[in-house]
């Protein structure tokens, strides 16, 4: 049916790689979770690179459209999501530390995309206390919510913000990268920011993983369409890594259950499922998130885990910092 | 965006404003070049032209089969309704059979059609052999054969075996097709695209307002980039390279040179003694016999097959059946195809007296034809399809492998010489332009 909602503008896109349009379509969606426009989009897969990405992908002045007051990372909280909501933040809490488990007790960390400062407050809670925590997010309803948890947020994109003199020891982007319009020049501008040596920890949806293979055609909760623009596996995460200027410490793939349940719901929503079926699948139910855990812990073992967790440091060899 | 290199290349000049003409500009501009599209008509959009009814009726030239992931491409998606079902049938003995399963209900079809997956394979060298080691002679003599020779103008013995493109999956993939049909309530697309998987997500759908739609979306961002009423009288070559058009007597210099005509006509606008061949490449041209009825969902499906000799076309189609929007409700839109030659008694016949053939023959289908006939709308194509002669089959493989002029591209269907749908096209065109621009980056680098 024609929608009488407002199509969005959008613009083309290309490998955030190796520059070029050599692509061929994978698949095709809808914003089946907010229903912020009437599009379609279209997901390529790079033939050079494997980078997955939207082309076209709504142009920068609809972020306001493709991220609605009531989206998630906005808007985690206790009240609302309950256990789950507990059950994350220890499990998180327990993965940042041995991540960040190296750095020294007065370590400057950057959290880019922090949102709503999730995990930073999770860093302040479990952390060593001499950790200075600061973070970067565009959407200032986002950084504003940070700010009233008492984090430092730099609003604006990380290769304007201005962080003063001093180099960070750790910089994490957690589900963030898959967001970004230009993630090399991010990166570039991390990389900058990193005392050598310095780490960054990434995580990111796995393009490598079992859901994405049986789901990429248009299910596929790490699609979040139209918000994430470019997608990784585990050999392009490390390429667009290695050409920013880092080293790989470590890659490996990281148990979530939050695709699994999107793909379901994404698929019952799509074929038009009676509500309470669909709802049944969200952030919201613990019954689908713990049995999804449990079946993406197995994928992990067999390194197809639903995401990408990876480690690079700034590496030494680069003396100056890279051209943006 | 990655910046090209600084280049003071003359623009890339396209040849016709159809659906792949403009992709391939469009697809250009994404890419950092400059492009002129130069059309010799007044309007744009080529073979994808759509016509209207003072009363409401939607004619398109034509069938054409645009699926959600196409239309998502090129940027129509929220403009195009949902196809919920399409089907295809053929008409024989006085009844319709689901194609191509159907045809299995008749036993000397099923015999046949088994037969030919046991027998050993003989070498297939004409169209005649490969439907008949395919099908079976029954649906092959009785069927198949007589649609083809309507369609193509030529004896199936004397086209290439490359006519019968096989669905690609095969009979189980299409058969887990149709079930995730019925399952999504959505006419999933089955062999309608080759340079893209098929899945139970990729399905057809329709512009509201008829196949037009998309040079329009295609053209918004164009601009002035597209010339119509501006005909292409030259291509100039150098060494062997495309490096402009004449076009109103002017000679405008082009980093390359991009056609959509029919392949033909582009060797026509050369010297190249390499181009010359492809003269002789010939198409089939189609007359359309739109007939507008009372009452809706009145043939047996979407597209009816009509291989019997008492009907003077060979296929009917109910558009509406699919896209009802197309008519105005409570009536329909038929459509009788008939192969012609430009030139020939088919193509200048009366538009009335097609009418009356059509509606004679249609009676025998839908009885109340004559009674519930609203009007009718003949459109004429000149280059419906191409033919795949037997007499020049290393000419057109030879076009298979490029022009042979260095940045000279000839695209689309007609400038492919390809049985290929929109869709097809449109992916293959994208990666010819995409392999030019590379090459011309390249050369500049250099």
């Amino acid at each position: 049916m024609i929608s009488s909602q407002r199509a969005l503008e959008t613009q083309p896109a290309c490998c955030c790689i190796c520059g070029t349009r050599d692509a061929e379509p994978v698949g095709v969606g809808e914003d089946f979770e907010y229903r912020t426009s009437p599009d379609s989009f279209l997901a390529v897969r790079c033939t050079r690179c494997g980078v997955v990405y939207l082309d076209p992908r709504p142009s920068m002045n609809e972020l306001e459209t493709i991220y609605p007051d009531d989206y998630h990372a906005f808007a985690f909280d206790e009240a609302r999501f309950g256990i789950v909501y507990k059950a994350r933040s220890r499990l998180e809490a327990r993965r940042l530390l041995k991540a960040l488990s190296g750095l020294p007790s007065d370590a400057r960390i950057l959290d880019v995309g922090c949102g709503d400062g999730f995990h930073l407050d999770l860093l302040r809670q479990s952390g060593p206390n001499g950790w200075r925590l600061e973070g970067v997010e565009l959407d200032h309803r986002a950084a504003t919510i940070a700010r009233q948890r008492g984090i430092s947020v730099h609003q604006g994109r990380i290769e304007d913000a201005d962080l003063g003199q001093s180099r960070f020891d750790a910089v994490m982007l957690i589900q963030t990268i898959e967001h970004l319009a230009d993630p090399m020049r991010a990166l570039k501008a991390i990389q900058r920011l990193l005392v050598p040596g310095g780490l960054l920890l990434i995580v990111t949806d796995n393009t490598g993983s079992l859901d994405f293979a049986i789901a990429k055609r248009r299910h596929w909760g790490g699609y979040h369409w139209p918000r994430h623009w470019y997608l990784f596996n585990a050999s392009s995460l490390k390429e667009l890594a290695t050409r920013s200027g880092f080293e790989t410490v470590d890659i490996s793939t990281m148990t979530s259950p939050v695709n699994w349940t999107y793909s379901v719901r994404n698929a019952l929503d799509d074929w038009g499922a009676p509500r309470r079926l669909v709802d049944f699948f969200s952030l919201e139910s613990p019954v689908a998130l713990a049995a999804f855990t449990v079946f993406d812990a197995f994928n992990t073992l067999a390194r197809r885990g639903a995401l990408l967790r990876a480690v690079f440091a700034r590496a030494q060899s680069t003396e100056e910092p890279l051209e943006s | 965006m990655s910046a090209r290199p600084a280049a003071d290349e003359a623009p890339i000049a396209i040849i016709g404003s159809g659906v792949s003409g403009l992709a391939a500009a469009r697809e250009l501009m994404h890419l950092g070049f400059d492009a002129t599209v130069y059309e010799s008509s007044n309007q744009i959009g080529g073979m994808a032209d759509t016509q209207r009814d003072p009363d409401g009726f939607i004619f398109d030239t034509g069938a054409h089969f645009i699926t959600n992931r196409f239309a998502t491409a090129i940027g129509i998606a929220p403009l195009c309704r949902t196809v919920h079902r399409y089907g295809e049938t053929v008409w024989s003995d006085g009844r319709a059979y689901d194609y191509p399963f159907g045809l299995m209900r008749n036993p000397r079809y099923l015999r046949g059609a088994i037969n030919a997956r046991i027998r050993s394979k003989r070498s297939v060298e004409t169209a005649a052999d490969q439907f008949r080691s395919e099908y079976g002679s029954e649906i092959a003599d009785e069927v198949a054969l007589p649609l083809l020779e309507q369609w193509s103008g030529l004896p199936a013995d004397r086209l290439s075996p490359a006519v019968a493109d096989k669905l690609p999956g095969g009979i189980l993939a299409t058969l887990a097709l149709k079930l995730s049909a019925r399952a999504t309530n959505r006419a999933v697309a089955i062999g309608y695209c080759r340079e893209a998987p098929q899945s139970a997500n990729v399905w057809h759908v329709y512009p509201e307002n008829g196949i037009a739609t998309i040079c329009a979306a295609l053209t918004t961002e164009l601009g002035d980039a597209v010339q119509t009423g501006n005909p292409v009288e030259r291509v100039l070559t150098t060494d062997g390279r495309a490096v402009g058009v004449v076009v109103n007597g002017r000679e405008i210099p082009a980093a390359a040179v991009i056609s959509t005509l029919p392949v033909p006509h582009l060797a026509a606008l050369t010297d190249e003694e390499s181009l010359q061949p492809f003269r002789e490449l010939r198409y089939r041209a189609m007359v359309f016999v739109n007939i507008m009825l009372r009452g809706c969902d009145v043939m047996p499906d979407t597209l009816t097959w009509t291989p019997g000799v008492e009907f003077p076309c060979f296929r009917i189609s109910e558009t509406t059946r699919s896209m009802p929007w197309l008519a105005p409700t409570g009536s329909t839109i038929i459509t009788a195809d008939f192969g012609a030659t430009v030139g020939d008694s088919t193509w200048t016949e009366d538009d009335q007296v097609l009418e009356e053939m059509v509606l004679k023959a249609l009676c025998a289908i839908v009885p109340s034809a004559r009674r519930d006939f609203l009007g009718s709308r003949v459109l004429r194509s000149a280059f419906a399809y191409p033919i795949f002669d037997l007499a020049y089959e290393e000419t057109r493989l030879a076009l298979g492998r490029g022009t042979g002029i260095e940045r000279l591209l000839s695209v689309g269907r007609n400038g492919e010489f390809a049985h290929i749908l929109m869709e097809d096209s449109y992916w293959r065109t994208l990666r010819q332009v995409r392999a030019l621009a590379a090459q011309l980056n390249e050369s500049v680098q250099n």
